[in-house]
């Protein structure tokens, strides 16, 4: 697939005004966005996620590296390449709240130079599929979050751009709403096929639109991975075995050397085993110890992993991930 | 085409805003008509009577411009301040036209709103004074167009200055007092506020207005140093504003206030 976003060795530092403490917001972040890639970019708060997407849409000037949209480099022709972009800042406040809903589709088609004569069946469009004709002579002011979410998403919509990028869409946000847009964010993914890149601390959000993810922390990429791939790599090897009976002493004092952060639970008839495998192999390993001593497995279950514990482990650093 | 749009679209929420926030415009309106009143009765009770009515005239047309040069010149610096406030001033720099595009659209929706507040006070101040201006519109709005630019140029100043450091609100307080200078100090007593923005404008359009003059009247080489003086701040200003810009997205205060 044909690059669209290339962001090569970025560097952000800030100077705290009182202290003049330096922080180091992104360091050294480097990575390809390809046309019609949904991409996840999540991370703790305070990772960094924020001032990459600012630095994509030219409103922070990276320290170092570069950023190029559709081959236009952000930093010496921010506006040619600014044509490409649309996006939906964090916070709610991405609209003007004294003009009605339909005023503020228009004005920002406005402010990219086009008439409302050229956006007219499109604002209809819009309108309807954010369910949001009802309220288009409302002031902003006067919607809900959530309304005023999905007319902000409208609004970057409306611009017509291949790229576009949603800082934290749906925070904020109560569950049905959230859900609600989630469904709008799959609709979009699904029949406009544009690149767009999510900064989230949704993981369903994630899960369900993203076809790769980078999780940034400390300021810098520490997974770059398709979001399948994540998945299949910390599901397949997580499993809780259920025993008949208790492990004996050697068993455990077995299980303990060959792996440390299996753990245990049972009573006198049952014992649950969870474990994580480093490598499959490992277990046959497994197995021998078992049957060394006779144990009956009763049931073998692969532990299902969502992505928010994908996410946990590769954050907290509880797993180990070696970058491909 | 694209500038037509954006002229429109910022036209037409200027207009809007100031219909939905029509209380505030009136009282500035009645604020700026009070402060002629100020001046007609200082001038009725405490001026010389021999001049009284050359001192009223020049003090409606220098309420007036005041008043139109005040709101204009302060607007695109109070524009950023209350975009930043909204936290819509980053949505804004995500336009492929540019904000300083944006502004100037702004801007000239805004002026010609101005403009038509600005005739409402001088009827409204010559009405109460019974002193009848010439207004000579044909002379008038080519100067006032030309003044107009240098306006802009120190609007964009103040916007850049606003970008920047966002609480220029006391700033704005005092400045408002140093363009009441400029506007009401005739340049027979001090010439060299020829160079400032605007005086020299403002001078020229108080002539026409005072002795009822044509625009053949006016030297040339008055059209020339008027052009001269606004072309200079429009372009310092926009030099300024980008320079501010440039150091806004390097240390990341657009988004901040």
């Amino acid at each position: 697939m044909e690059k669209i976003i290339e962001v090569r060795g970025i560097n952000k530092q800030y100077v705290k005004r009182k202290t003049k403490e330096v922080i180091t917001a992104v360091n050294d972040v480097s990575f390809d966005v390809h046309r019609g890639e949904v991409l996840g970019l999540l991370g703790p708060n305070g990772a960094g996620k924020t001032s990459t997407i600012k630095m994509i849409c030219g409103l922070l000037q990276a320290d170092a590296g570069s950023i190029h949209i559709n081959g236009l480099d952000i930093k010496k022709k921010r506006l040619k390449a600014l044509k490409h972009i649309s996006a939906v800042l964090e916070g709610n406040r991405n609209l003007y709240w004294r003009l009605t809903v339909r005023e503020n589709l228009e004005y920002f088609a406005g402010n990219r130079g086009l008439s409302r004569k050229d956006v007219k069946e499109q604002v209809e469009k819009l309108l309807k599929q954010f369910r949001l004709k009802e309220k288009e002579n409302e002031l902003v002011n006067g919607l809900s979050r959530g309304m005023q979410q999905k007319l902000a998403i409208a609004v970057a919509l409306l611009a017509n751009t291949e790229v576009i990028l949603l800082d934290e869409p749906t925070l904020g946000l109560d569950v049905e709403i959230s859900y609600e847009l989630r469904e709008i964010l799959k609709m979009i993914v699904k029949e406009e096929k544009r690149t767009i890149i999510i900064s989230s601390h949704d993981m369903p959000v994630v899960q369900e639109l993203c076809d790769r993810t980078i999780i940034i922390n400390k300021g810098t990429v520490v997974v770059d991975e398709k979001v399948e791939n994540l998945l299949k790599l910390f599901e397949t090897r997580a499993y809780s075995i259920k025993l008949g009976g208790t492990l004996s002493v050697a068993q455990e004092q077995q299980l303990l050397v060959k792996f440390p952060l299996c753990t245990y639970e049972g009573s006198s008839h049952e014992t649950v085993v969870n474990i994580n495998l480093e490598k499959s192999e490992d277990i046959y390993d497994l197995f021998d110890i078992f049957k060394a001593e006779g144990t009956v497995v009763e049931s073998i279950d692969r532990t299902t992993i969502d992505f928010e514990q994908v996410f946990m482990e590769i954050v907290k650093g509880e797993k180990a991930y070696a970058m491909a | 085409m694209q500038w037509l749009n954006l002229l429109n679209a910022n036209f037409r929420k200027e207009y809007i805003e100031m219909k939905r926030y029509l209380p505030n415009t009136l009282a500035l309106l009645l604020t700026f008509y009070i402060i002629f009143l100020a001046a007609f009765f200082g001038i009725m009770f405490v001026g010389d009577p021999a001049s009284f009515e050359a001192n009223v005239q020049y003090s409606i047309v220098s309420v007036a411009f005041w008043s139109l040069t005040l709101m204009t010149m302060n607007f695109i610096g109070f524009s950023v301040v209350t975009e930043a406030m909204r936290g819509t001033l980053e949505q804004l720099y995500m336009s492929p036209m540019g904000v300083w595009k944006i502004m100037l659209t702004r801007i000239v929706g805004q002026f010609s709103l101005q403009l038509v507040m600005m005739v409402i006070l001088l009827f409204a101040a010559m009405l109460t004074s019974g002193q009848w201006l010439s207004l000579n519109p044909m002379t008038t709005i080519p100067i006032l167009t030309l003044t107009m630019i240098s306006i802009v140029g120190v609007s964009f100043m103040i916007a850049g200055l606003a970008i920047i450091v966002k609480q220029i609100q006391a700033f704005l307080q005092i400045f408002q007092f140093v363009l009441m200078a400029l506007v009401f100090i005739p340049l027979s007593v001090a010439p060299f506020l020829a160079f400032a923005p605007f005086v020299k404008g403002v001078d020229m359009v108080r002539m026409v207005m005072m002795e009822n003059l044509t625009l053949s009247a006016i030297p040339l080489a008055d059209f020339g140093f008027l052009l001269i003086n606004s072309m200079i701040y429009f372009i310092l200003g926009l030099f300024v504003f980008h320079r501010c810009e440039k150091l806004a997205m390097k240390k990341g205060l657009l988004g901040q206030y």
